[in-house]
């Protein structure tokens, strides 16, 4: 694995970890906007230098699709959750477990990740060698999936744990890569639009309200 | 051969569901529209119906019909599932006729989401393509969750909220799946995977990966167990004719996985496969039928029951024997017909009275005596009872688990492992009795002496159905003709 998108690799994992510690909705949206903008970085720059270099179709074509992939990610999928949380409330909710816990899963996780990783790389072929760090942050990603009560930061962990698969994302073909993005932006929406009207229905987006409500 | 007919079975009911939305924006053509709306999604279900059914002939004399632009393949091994899934859907929206009374959803914006969710289940059982396949279950997902929201009851956001997270989530480990199947073959074919059988036995751990993520992600978008979580709340949360089309979905779910895992059993036959399977299929169907067991709302004792349908439905499967994917594929398409045909009775009843409490109902067969017989019917022949399909769906079932078991772990254990499935069916047909005995029979409960019937577009599908259970019990060659292999 090259040095550079293992380093956006590393920092989007860190950005995933903030995610899952943040206090409010507002903040955990923006450790996502951060973590789907780091982990789309590289191969966008790699994609500017070729068409620089290149200056050819192909060149524009492809960096067309990566450039509109990173701004979805890094962009529309956060606005439409923060245009939920505008249209609801920016919560600061008690996770499920304490912060302390919490962390040391987290700790736990990235020291089996570091035992298993090195274990199972060996055996993956050389094309998926980035199979292991992007398990790591769809672990961290599930942390706000699980030990959340907020469905906004629910989501938003939902989104960290779609852009983990980023780098494999990126090679799949262009021809589908609007039909990938296009999917991503449908789920939020649909996401955003159910807790809008569970809103209505019960006066909080808490999950543990609901059913009391 | 050539041939454009399953792209015009996807291409028919996406194209009438965006002539419904089109409506939408626009103010003078929601008056209109509200007056032939519920034809509207008729003739989308109907036509879909009609193009399917002319693909029959082809397959039954042996070809297979393939659209290689899309990767669309319709044959012997989908066919059966086709029909079931259309037929579901015409009877499911001639009983919306009556049955749908409005919701969240603009009637423009439901008639598209349901023709949608059509479009994708055939999908998902014509395409031959990794990545549209995982496309068509992240957008049945999305059009499924929009379809149980649009019920304007209390419990229906929070319901949709747990099936949008187990669902999408899931919906990552198939993604994980295809994209790692894809850079490992460079191509995103099913075919390809066979094509690039040496690399995956060289690197047999990559291939079981693989098909965990794809246990994983369809399972939960099933209902496996333990990933079901969201059934028995999905179906007290959505309307009773979403509940209708939902009963098509596994028909679509189970044989994508299959046709997913297929290839990766083909090169690397490991028993860990067959052995998950198998014992997710047993979980599902002891959990499913002991849950049900205890419950006295009709809808979450009915989605129990289903959990227990899903274990039965993935056990054939799961034996990856040619016997096994023809009984699998009748047992598939018979018990999501009769589901189907249970559920809508239990709409009807629920809208009928406005209470699913089986201890609040009772005597209703007096009133409702199309509705009640067409459930005992669905009943009998869910639970295996003959001379009804389900008896000839079960005995095949018996047969392949039976055939599958028996050189591998002898005769006695072979015949008790069948005879504890046949203690679980006749378990599963005391709580459907019972549920019989409760809602339709005895004495009118206080409040419902002077209910009236069900107008007849909500009877007669159920009805249908019970007649076609009755006649596949006579002549289930008529649906065997469909799945036998070439």
């Amino acid at each position: 694995m090259e040095l550079t998108i293992l380093a956006s690799l590393v920092v989007s994992t860190f950005f995933t970890a903030l995610g899952a510690f943040s206090h409010t909705t507002k903040r955990a949206i923006g450790f996502l906007a951060l973590q789907a903008a780091s982990i789309g970085f590289v191969e966008l720059v790699y994609c500017l230098l070729e068409l620089i270099t290149g200056l050819h179709m192909e060149a524009l074509i492809s960096f067309l699709a990566v450039f509109i992939e990173w701004f979805t990610s890094a962009a529309v999928s956060p606005l439409i959750i923060y245009w939920g949380m505008i249209k609801t409330e920016n919560i600061s909710e008690k996770p499920l477990v304490n912060n302390k816990k919490a962390l040391a899963s987290i700790v736990t996780l990235t020291v089996l990740w570091l035992i298993f990783g090195s274990l199972f790389s060996n055996l993956l072929p050389k094309r998926l060698d980035i199979l292991p760090l992007t398990a790591l942050m769809l672990l961290f990603s599930s942390f706000l999936i699980v030990y959340r009560k907020d469905p906004l930061k629910i989501l938003v962990g939902l989104n960290m744990a779609e852009n983990s698969l980023y780098p494999l994302i990126a090679e799949s073909p262009i021809s589908l890569v609007p039909f990938i993005l296009g999917l991503m932006v449908f789920v939020n929406i649909v996401g955003v639009f159910v807790v809008m009207e569970a809103y209505r229905e019960y006066g909080t987006i808490l999950l543990s309200k609901w059913r009391v409500g | 051969m050539y041939s454009l007919l399953p792209l015009l079975s996807l291409v028919a009911p996406s194209f009438i569901g965006f002539l419904c939305l089109f409506t939408y924006p626009f103010k003078f053509l929601e008056a209109f529209f509200r007056r032939i709306e519920k034809l509207a999604l008729l003739l989308g279900t109907s036509l879909t119906l009609l193009i399917v059914m002319t693909m029959v002939p082809y397959i039954l004399s042996g070809e297979a019909l393939e659209t290689p632009i899309f990767s669309l393949k319709v044959d012997s091994t989908n066919m059966a599932g086709a029909v079931g899934i259309v037929l579901i859907f015409f009877l499911a929206s001639l009983y919306n006729v009556e049955a749908e009374r409005g919701g969240r959803l603009k009637p423009s914006m439901y008639n598209f989401f349901v023709l949608l969710f059509l479009t994708c289940m055939l999908g998902l059982l014509f395409s031959y393509d990794i990545f549209g396949i995982f496309l068509l279950v992240e957008m049945t997902i999305g059009v499924s969750i929009v379809l149980v929201v649009h019920n304007p009851t209390k419990i229906s956001p929070e319901a949709s909220f747990k099936y949008l997270i187990i669902t999408a989530v899931s919906a990552l480990f198939v993604l994980l799946g295809v994209l790692t199947t894809f850079i490992s073959i460079n191509s995103s074919s099913i075919s390809a995977i066979m094509d690039n059988s040496e690399f995956f036995r060289e690197n047999s751990r990559l291939a079981m990966f693989i098909v965990a993520c794809f246990i994983v992600g369809l399972g939960a978008d099933i209902g496996l167990v333990p990933f079901h979580g969201w059934v028995p709340d999905i179906l007290p949360g959505s309307p009773p004719t979403v509940n209708g089309f939902f009963t098509a979905e596994p028909i679509a779910f189970i044989l994508a996985l299959y046709k997913l895992i297929n290839p990766f059993y083909v090169i690397y036959p490991s028993q860990t496969i067959i052995l998950l399977l198998f014992c997710i299929g047993l979980i599902c169907v002891i959990f499913g039928v002991l849950s049900a067991f205890s419950q006295k709302d009709f809808l979450r004792m009915f989605a129990y029951l289903t959990i227990e349908e899903f274990g039965h439905m993935i056990l054939p499967f799961g034996l990856f024997t040619s016997f096994g994917l023809t009984a699998g594929q009748f047992y598939l398409v018979n018990s999501s017909l009769m589901k189907a045909g249970l559920v809508l009775c239990l709409g009807s009843v629920l809208i009928n009275t406005k209470t699913s409490d089986m201890d609040s109902l009772g005597g209703l067969i007096g009133k409702m005596d199309e509705t009640a017989w067409s459930y005992i019917v669905c009943s009998l022949s869910i639970a295996g009872v003959p001379p009804l399909s389900g008896f000839y769906a079960k005995w095949l079932l018996y047969s392949a688990v039976y055939d599958f078991l028996s050189p591998l772990v002898g005769i006695v254990f072979s015949l008790l492992t069948v005879l504890f499935l046949i203690c679980m069916s006749i378990v599963s047909l005391a709580v459907l009795v019972r549920s019989f005995h409760q809602i339709f029979l005895g004495q009118p409960a206080r409040g419902l002496n002077d209910l009236k019937n069900v107008p007849w577009e909500m009877w007669l599908p159920t009805l249908i159905i019970a007649i076609i259970t009755i006649l596949l019990g006579i002549q289930p060659n008529a649906l065997f003709n469909l799945i036998k292999q070439p």
